[in-house]
């Protein structure tokens, strides 16, 4: 079936089967290889994109059914280069492969606010972020980088 | 500027943050085919025979090979083990092992095939465990020299004056301690693109590897082909931990299936495989004494040590002789005496794994030394800095100090965690605990691997590429070789580029293992670029005269007059087409291998840490929080300190992980932990910060004074919890990991509790008791071996998509044979396992009445079935707050903005057998067994009413809607009624629907808002599925009454489950104390309850749980519930 997706403010139409998930449509068919498919059954958050400004597992998300917009790592615009800029200044990855998803991830929790407190501000990105598993830093770096782009 | 010292940001961050850095399955060539393996679903067998044909002619099939397509005696190059075959010839020794594989146009049609191959087993007797292997007349899995069977090596290990150990050392304590397999779960999992050009002659390959010359060298050898005829290419690494050091057995894969298929194949291993096929940490068994004088002068160490193996060899040999030899290399021990075996077992098997035996061992030694100081009524600080190696000293194994630093880290974490106020000011239930560690700094292995080569191009334009033959998993490799090399040119470091991998273009280097890539190939790298700014500032002296040149912002600068570093390549003699190339080895003289008694330094220098803990036990439910942990490290110079915090916080959360969950069960030799959500690894949430100290000061021998860091760090926060755990409570649990089931059940016999079920007194119980008597005695190895296995359903070529407006078209929809999916976060992964394969779906998210939250006039509340959980949460946020905790104790945020109510209502059983493929009564017919009456059955299995299937209903809605006395509508074709949410199960997570039925909205009654609540939850990590869950409501009475209370417990039985007695007693009881609770409920389940062999602990926490609700409920308690959203 031809379906019309909307990603990264570019209208597309995909010829794909009924049940494709969106993580294969967005890395197959339209090359954006950004969002990871780490386990591919919604465990590990490396999928995470944004539909309609919330987070989802796209590897669990039928690209057809996707009504709003959708937005991955490569479609984010200058006002969050600050927040990509942090991950690399506060040790936010190592390797890189969950990288993606944490951002997009991240991008959603400051789009929602974080306490002005620090210490209930970490306990919340911790809490918010437990969807994205990272196997090299121990967290310590994501949740310094995404404090520190909060504004 | 300098630039060793800085935090420079990671090269390549650029990219990385914005996606677009490529890893090998990010790789697209033209004509890609994809590569799957066939793997054995035995322990244990023969094969009898095999037949590809129908495989082969299968569409979209390019390539099919097995073990006939190889010679006799091609193995994988396992340290000269020689008992692993590329691909299975005749005998398959684990659940995994590769049977053959096949090449395909799509990953579908590589698995249809796969499904079409035919291979007849003869299924042989399999030993699973250390004891099994080891036991009288054990099934011999290999034929080895050694004549005891599944040894695979036998070590013996005296080092130093071991009598005069013993006579000098009257004090001694001993104990057995295990550490388990535990699995790296790089976040990439294990991928290879190959492709062979010039008409097959020379192989392409794109991998993620940490020693891409290592790999090479061992492709070719069992390829037999030269090895300049395999290039590797740069791609990214994500991540490694030691996995990725040696081949890979995707590796092999890829060439092989690229090789027959003439195409570029990709072998990429699913989640499910990189858990239950990929080798693991092996498990270690450690029974040690150690000696010490009356003045806590520890003398030596002795003892035995058996380690599991797995199905082969791979690094099993080094990393037993390197576990062997850290003990005796931490302390200032005078003798040691280990007898130690490796030993087969029918499991994946292990390998390299960050810590390297080493990890395993001094958990044993680490734990003795604090029973140790508490015998001698010493500080266990206070022990360790008394006995720590000294700088430039050798120990009795031969290891010869450099730079020494562990009395000063010990010293740094005593500060940073305030030990000695907290050893003054003893709180309940809170401990502090301390553990050290120590690593090389690139151990002497293979040949070559105390050399490193590095090469460093400098262009006529001033760029400077410097070329390394390693590679970049992740620890910053290359973002230190750039600071190094830019501190002698005089550059800063983001304007050197660092070229790894390309096995063509790169120096030699054995690549990033034994924490050697700093020492090494940092060396290499800071002499290849003095040699370059040498030969630089000597071509400059033409130019500006013989005064005092140095290098700065890419210019020869003397006197005020400079000259452009391009410049001068461009008038260098040896400048070939516009690069002046600097290329040197570093060899490490000092270093050489062990002698006939295993004495020997192997490594240039040496890293200690020191680690403290502090933790607290929650005594009611086990669960063990890590309150605040330091990690002081001795690593020399931190040529990038951002980067070595980095290293440190990483290794020790996964460290941490071991401690807390990480442990690889097997079950009849399958991977029954094969998921991320049945691994127990930390997430965010799970840990606290954990703070480093850099103990500063250099090193002798390392570059600019920096000496190893990557594994190091995992070591001691095993031994530092267990540590903090017995100060808290004075238990000494051994076995690793420190799960809620056995704090409970060390504290149970630590206070003398014992459950009674009187089992003889309720009938209705004998029949179930007898069953799970006859398990072991035979029944279970009969439905095991014999018990027919239904054909699994085919997944259908391409489910259609039904879209339904209106209740009625979902109905009859449904009423057709589609399936019904809500947010899809169960269902789409069932059909991946073939539990689930709908021929059609219908979605539920755009049906109009089963969309919307409403609240009526009367206070009660509409739910749609579709609502997200998060918009479920939204909107009850501060009205109901059993419901609001429950879903903030669900998943994960993406997974909450997701799935659908009705959808967690509905979702199957979480049994993770039932999940990880294994073949049992529910899953593939009658006559098959549970694998939860003799398996793992500790946290997720019934307590309560377990019959012929032991899972549970996993919603935690449900267990919340049963507290507020919610009630389902439902819809079918000729039906519609409402029935209380707890009328809807039928079984574990089994809904009494009828096939055409659906929920379509939940009516929570207005007493609903009225009530207080709260859900309380234990499971092993953030987001996990309950191990016990609690949902507690009442009305606020007079007198601190609660009125007409309802308290259910999740995960207990196999639906949720109201303890309707003791509920009836504290609507009677006004101000119960959570003490008079636990009795009375203890009563009521003790009579209700049957228990597995090792779930009986989950009735002690369930009263734990209920006597935290009803503090809170109370509002005496001053605790919070543990998740910021609630």
């Amino acid at each position: 079936m031809t379906l019309r997706i909307r990603v990264n403010a570019q209208e597309h139409d995909v010829g794909a089967p009924a049940l494709t998930s969106l993580l294969d449509v967005l890395r197959d068919h339209l090359n954006l290889t950004g969002a990871k498919k780490a386990c591919g059954r919604g465990e590990c958050g490396a999928c995470t994109v944004l539909i309609g400004g919330r987070p989802v597992l796209s590897c669990l998300t039928l690209a057809g059914r996707v009504r709003d917009e959708v937005l991955t790592v490569e479609g984010l615009g200058p006002e969050w280069a600050a927040l990509r800029e942090a991950f690399a200044e506060h040790g936010g990855f190592q390797c890189g492969y969950c990288t993606s998803g944490q951002i997009m991830r991240a991008v959603a929790l400051l789009r929602d606010g974080l306490p002005a407190d620090r210490d209930e501000a970490r306990q919340k990105i911790r809490y918010e972020m437990s969807g994205n598993v990272c196997r090299c830093t121990g967290y310590n770096g994501i949740v310094d980088a995404v404090l520190a782009a909060a504004p | 500027m300098k630039q060793v010292g800085r935090s420079v940001r990671p090269i390549g961050w650029q990219a990385i943050t914005s996606g677009t850095f490529a890893y090998s399955s990010d790789l697209k060539p033209d004509g890609l085919l994809h590569g799957r393996a066939l793997r054995s679903p035995h322990p244990h067998a023969r094969i009898v025979s095999i037949d590809v044909s129908r495989a082969a002619a299968m569409p979209g099939v390019r390539a099919v090979v097995t073990g006939a397509d190889f010679p006799a005696g091609v193995y994988y190059p396992n340290e000269g083990s020689q008992d692993r075959e590329p691909i299975a010839r005749e005998f398959v020794r684990f659940v995994g092992q590769e049977v053959a594989a096949v090449a395909a146009e799509t990953v579908e049609q590589a698995d249809a095939a796969l499904a079409a191959i035919d291979v007849a087993y003869e299924i042989l007797p399999a030993p699973f465990t250390i004891d099994d292997a080891t036991a009288a007349g054990a099934p011999r899995m290999h034929q080895r020299p050694i004549k005891l069977a599944n040894v695979a090596r036998v070590y013996k290990r005296l080092w130093g004056d071991v009598a005069a150990t013993r006579a000098a050392g009257p004090v001694n304590v001993t104990g057995t301690y295990w550490y388990p397999q535990q699995t790296h779960i790089c976040m990439e999992s294990n991928n290879t693109l190959a492709r062979w050009d010039k008409d097959g002659t020379e192989l392409h390959v794109w991998t993620g590897t940490s020693a891409p010359q290592l790999m090479v060298d061992e492709l070719a050898e069992m390829l037999n082909i030269e090895k300049d005829a395999i290039i590797c290419h740069e791609a990214g690494v994500g991540g490694s931990f030691g996995s990725k050091s040696r081949i890979s057995e995707q590796e092999f894969l890829a060439a092989v299936l690229a090789r027959a298929a003439k195409a570029p194949v990709l072998v990429s291993l699913t989640r499910r495989e990189e858990f239950a096929t990929t080798k693991t940490r092996h498990g270690f068994r450690s029974t040690l004494s150690l000696h010490a004088d009356d003045q806590g002068r520890m003398h030596g160490v002795e003892g035995t040590i058996a380690v599991d193996n797995g199905a082969f060899v791979h690094s099993g040999y080094s990393v037993t002789a390197a576990g062997l030899k850290g003990l005796g290399t931490m302390y200032r021990f005078e003798g040691i005496d280990i007898d130690a075996q490796l030993i087969d077992t029918c499991k994946q098997p292990g390998g390299q794994f960050r810590g390297y035996g080493s990890t395993q061992t001094m958990y044993a030694l680490e734990c003795l030394i604090d029973d140790l100081a508490e015998k001698l009524n010493i500080d266990p600080i206070d022990l360790r800095r008394q006995n720590a190696n000294q700088p430039f000293t050798t120990s009795p194994t031969g290891s010869q100090f450099q730079s020494v630093r562990l009395t000063e880290c010990l010293d740094a974490v005593r500060d940073a965690i305030g030990w000695d106020a907290k050893k003054a000011d003893r709180r309940p239930n809170r401990g502090v605990g301390v553990a050290c560690g120590l690593h090389s700094s690139g151990s002497f292995g293979p040949d070559g691997s105390n050399r490193a080569d590095s090469a460093i191009d400098i262009f006529i334009d001033g760029r400077v590429l410097v070329r390394f033959g390693g590679a970049d998993t992740g620890t910053g490799q290359k973002t230190i070789l750039a600071q190094i090399v830019a501190e002698e040119l005089g550059l800063a470091a983001e304007e050197v580029e660092v070229l790894t991998i390309e096995s063509d273009r790169t120096p030699f280097d054995l690549g990033a293992w034994s924490s050697r890539g700093t020492y090494y190939s940092g060396n290499a790298a800071r002499r290849a670029g003095r040699a370059a700014a040498d030969r630089l500032r000597t071509l400059a002296a033409r130019h500006l005269g013989n005064g005092a040149i140095h290098l700065e912002a890419g210019k020869a600068v003397c006197d005020g007059r400079s000259i452009a570093i391009g410049e001068l390549v461009a008038g260098a003699p040896e400048t070939k087409e516009g690069v002046l190339t600097t290329e040197i080895s570093f060899v490490e003289d000092a270093v050489h291998r062990v002698d006939a008694k295993f004495y020997g330094n192997a490594s240039g220098t040496y890293s200690f840490a020191a680690h403290a803990a502090e933790i607290e036990v929650d005594p009611r439910t086990g669960k063990l929080r890590v309150l605040d942990y330091v990690a002081a490290h001795d690593v020399g110079t931190a040529i990038n300190p951002r980067l070595v915090e980095g290293q440190i916080v990483g290794g020790a959360v996964m460290g941490m992980g071991s401690a807390l969950g990480e442990e690889m069960i097997h079950e009849q030799g399958r991977l029954v932990t094969a998921s991320f959500i049945n691994y127990a690894m930390p997430r965010a949430a799970d840990l606290p910060e954990v703070r480093t100290v850099i103990v500063e000061g250099g090193d002798p021998k390392g570059p600019h004074g920096a000496k190893g860091v990557g594994e190091l760090c995992i070591t001691p926060p095993a031994p530092a919890i267990a540590n903090a755990l017995y100060d808290a409570l004075g238990i000494r649990i051994a076995d690793l990991p420190l799960t809620p089931d056995k704090i409970m059940n060390a504290l149970a016999a630590r206070d003398g509790r014992v459950r009674r079920h009187h089992l003889w007194r309720r009938p209705s119980q004998w029949w179930t008791a007898f069953v799970r008597w006859c398990y072991p005695r035979g029944l279970f190895a009969l439905l095991h071996r014999y018990g027919p296995v239904a054909k699994r359903a085919a997944a259908a070529a391409s489910p259609a998509l039904i879209d339904a407006p209106r209740v009625v078209d979902a109905v009859a929809a449904l009423a057709s044979g589609a399936t019904a999916i809500g947010g899809g976060t169960d269902l789409l992964p069932r059909m991946e396992d073939r539990i689930a394969a709908p021929t059609s779906l219908v979605s539920t998210l755009d049906v109009t009445d089963m969309g919307g939250i409403e609240f009526a006039a009367d206070g009660s509340v509409s739910v749609g079935a579709a609502v997200t959980l998060a918009e479920l949460a939204a909107a009850l946020k501060g009205r109901c707050a059993v419901i609001e905790e429950a879903i903030a104790s669900i998943a994960n945020a993406q997974v909450r903005t997701m799935a659908t109510v009705a959808g967690n209502l509905l979702q199957e059983k979480r049994c993770w057998f039932y999940r990880n493929d294994f073949d049992c009564y529910k899953r593939s017919g009658p006559a098959r067994p549970c694998y939860a009456v003799l398996g793992d059955h500790r946290f997720y299995h019934a307590a309560i009413d377990g019959h012929r299937c032991q899972a549970v209903t996993p919603s935690d809605l449900a267990t919340a809607f049963a507290a507020v006395d919610a009630e389902v509508d439902i819809a079918g074709r000729d039906s519609a009624r409402t029935i209380p949410i707890t009328d809807l199960y039928s079984g574990p997570g089994e809904a009494r629907l009828q096939a055409s039925e659906t929920v379509v909205r939940i009516r929570l009654p207005a007493s609903a808002m009225q009530r207080r609540g709260t859900f309380q939850k234990l499971n092993l990590w953030e987001g996990d599925f309950a191990v016990v869950s609690v949902a507690m409501t009442a009305f606020a009475g007079p007198d601190r009454a609660l009125a007409d209370p309802r308290l259910v417990f999740g995960a207990l039985a196999p639906v949720p489950w109201r303890a309707r007695r003791t509920e009836q007693w504290l609507a009677r009881r006004p101000g119960a104390t959570a003490q008079e609770l636990q009795s009375v409920l203890g009563e009521e389940l003790n009579v209700a309850a049957h228990p597995l062999s090792k779930n009986g602990w989950k009735l002690d926490a369930a009263e734990g749980l209920a006597q935290h609700a009803i503090e809170i409920l109370a509002g005496s308690s001053e605790e919070r519930s543990k998740s910021p959203a609630a």
